[in-house]
């Protein structure tokens, strides 16, 4: 009987083993509508979240929960999680591999992103593969429109936007060099 | 209230599953058969909309071993969310279209047919060919029909003829675009809206806002956009109403039901929508009918006496008939009134994810987990002028509950110009990123 119990929760992940506790991978499940199967977007604005880092996801998640930090949509959906939960969700999603997905973009505009993004390579690392720790994301193949998206909450002054490098940083690139830097990034496999 | 809820509780109340994490290694869940007595069961799922295909394929997500077949009457889905923006000339058809070689890829039996009667005691569907499949577990994803005796005068043939009601997206958006795309500037666009509940809460608001949207682009600025409701309030009405006055001021009038919005009769020669106080008229006139549950639902008798099937709320199991499991448009779900969750693309996919655990769970003699319903649903109203609604469903006490402290709409209001003008900028954007990924969800 037990062994199969066994069998049989292993064939359905981690989904029915706390029946009342709301199984982590059951609730990721709900989140693959909008960030794609394995936390792998497939849509240009909604970021991949597989592999990044967990203190990375987890601030982000709390600092929407408590409305530290402005989300257009996130906020609402965060509220309806716990801390703990969110907490898990965290690690279960920086545990699945990360994905890049290299945009090719114009020769011309990922130079112009190149030597506009150098203040962003002591954090990100130069081609946005190897931060410089556990609390910045990788965004080497990440969505170039969401990237660009990202910027313009930074670039509003009055947006709740907790990281201040991060928003002096975005704040002085020029107008134009927004999208390059993000098309830059979005560019690079590594 | 239900036989399967109370016995779901009561299987949580007593049963102690105690199993070391670890014992579970794969957290993938994906593409493992479960062994014993799981392999061989057989799970039909009857439509292929978001629901269903959202089935079928995390049935095979969870269990490679299923026999998993989908019956849908069309080779092309065509989704209804973006449909309104294609109406009013954005984009091609086949953006909102997805096909079923995905679900085949992953092992589904992929069957173009019409099923046309549900034996529930034999456990069996019949098919327009003929044909007859049986199952262990149904999967009931019809979407809706249509009441044609709710509007005298607009028949099915008027509605497949003249006076496209646009509400199943397809052929008739692109016939309903196409008379947008004819008329003049000064003329009226009319919409009538049924009583709630019917598909996507805010769709014909929405519609209202992409044909002003089509006016003002073609400056057809003395052009109008009447909607004669049943209802006397809508979705996201103060997003709407905001939008309407700062981008199409004058342009969109609502009548509301009080107001003698109810429209119950119409006149496709003369183009009159009449309620018992008003004759509206229009030069184009879309009439959206009343609904109900997808046909073959009604015909089975899952149900209520309003034409909607009533679920457990923690599994999707109809309270009809057992081993028979509703999703999407089709089932009565959640604790808001009138529409008790909404009719929406992302509530279909989240309540099949719902059901799924619970039929896997029934298979392998487990209790079913606890389930999560979440729900995002995006408008455009103008460009660069994107608003949403967030719904999540919390089990509390053993009830389905709306969570009132998460949700609710994009905020109306906020500090300054700049953050409003972000905030409706982003949502503009978001519900392409979203709609990618939910079709992908669904279909790849």
């Amino acid at each position: 009987m037990r062994n199969k119990l066994l069998i049989a929760l292993a064939s359905l992940g981690l989904a029915s083993l706390t029946a009342q506790a709301g199984p982590t991978e059951d609730l990721a499940r709900t989140c693959n509508a909008c960030h794609g199967l394995n936390g792998v977007s497939v849509g240009p604005n909604m970021p991949n979240i597989a592999g990044l880092p967990e203190k990375y996801l987890k601030t982000l998640l709390l600092q929407w929960k408590s409305g530290e930090r402005y989300a257009a949509t996130m906020d609402r959906h965060v509220k309806g999680y716990t801390e703990d939960e969110l907490a898990k969700l965290a690690t279960y999603f920086s545990k699945l591999p990360y994905v890049a997905v290299v945009q090719k973009a114009d020769d011309k505009v990922v130079a112009q992103g190149k030597s506009a993004t150098e203040r962003c390579e002591t954090c990100h690392g130069a081609t946005g593969g190897q931060p410089d720790d556990d609390e910045t994301p990788k965004i080497n193949g990440q969505w170039a429109q969401y990237m660009e998206l990202e910027m313009m909450k930074y670039r509003v002054e009055t947006t709740k936007m907790p990281h201040k490098k991060m928003r002096g940083n975005v704040k002085r690139l020029a107008e134009e060099d927004v999208p390059a830097a993000a098309k830059y990034y979005a560019a690079q496999p590594k | 209230m239900s036989f399967n809820r109370r016995e779901f509780l009561k299987t949580l109340g007593t049963t102690s599953v105690i199993v070391p994490l670890t014992a579970c290694a794969s957290p993938s869940g994906g593409g493992k058969s479960a062994g014993k007595g799981a392999g061989k069961a057989r799970v039909v799922v009857v439509g292929g909309g978001f629901g269903g295909a959202t089935a079928a394929k995390y049935l095979k997500i969870g269990d490679s071993s299923l026999d998993v077949t989908l019956v849908e009457r069309e080779k092309t889905f065509t989704s209804c969310p973006l449909s309104n923006e294609f109406i009013s000339g954005h984009g091609t058809l086949d953006y909102l279209q997805a096909g079923y070689d995905g679900l085949m890829k992953r092992g589904v039996n992929v069957v173009f047919d019409d099923a046309v009667a549900i034996d529930a005691g034999k456990k069996t569907v019949k098919l327009k060919s003929g044909k007859s499949l049986n199952y262990d577990f149904l999967v009931l994803s019809p979407g809706i029909d249509f009441n044609w005796k709710g509007v005298e005068g607009y028949t099915e043939q008027v509605a497949n003829t003249t006076h496209p009601h646009a509400y199943k997206a397809g052929p008739q958006s692109v016939a309903l675009k196409k008379q947008l795309e004819g008329m003049k500037d000064g003329q009226t666009f009319l919409i009538t809206v049924p009583p709630g509940p019917f598909r996507c809460p805010p769709g014909p608001y929405e519609r209202a806002s992409q044909v002003a949207h089509y006016f003002k682009k073609k400056g057809m600025m003395k052009s109008k956009v009447l909607i004669a409701d049943s209802n006397d309030s809508f979705s996201k009405k103060g997003l709407f109403e905001q939008a309407w006055k700062m981008h199409y001021p004058g342009m969109i009038e609502w009548v509301a039901g009080a107001s003698g919005g109810k429209v119950v009769k119409f006149d496709p020669k003369s183009n009159t929508a009449s309620s018992d106080f008003n004759d509206f008229k229009g030069d184009v006139v879309n009439i959206i009918p009343p609904h109900h549950a997808g046909l073959i639902a009604m015909n089975t008798g899952l149900t209520n006496d309003k034409g909607w099937c009533t679920v457990d709320m923690l599994t999707m199991e109809s309270t009809v008939q057992k081993d028979i499991y509703v999703v999407g448009d089709s089932c009565l779900h959640g604790d808001l009134p009138v529409y008790g969750a909404p009719k929406s693309a992302h509530m279909a996919n989240t309540q099949a994810k719902v059901a799924v655990g619970a039929i896997l769970a029934k298979i392998n003699g487990v209790p079913a987990p606890e389930p999560f319903f979440v729900n995002t649903c995006y408008s455009v109203a103008e460009k660069d002028w994107g608003f949403s609604v967030v719904h999540i469903y919390r089990i509390k006490d053993g009830k389905l509950v709306y969570d009132t402290k998460a949700g609710g709409i994009s905020p109306v209001n906020l500090p300054d110009e700049a953050q409003l003008k972000l905030q409706r900028k982003l949502e503009s954007e978001y519900v392409h990123g979203w709609f990618k990924n939910i079709m992908a969800d669904a279909f790849a």
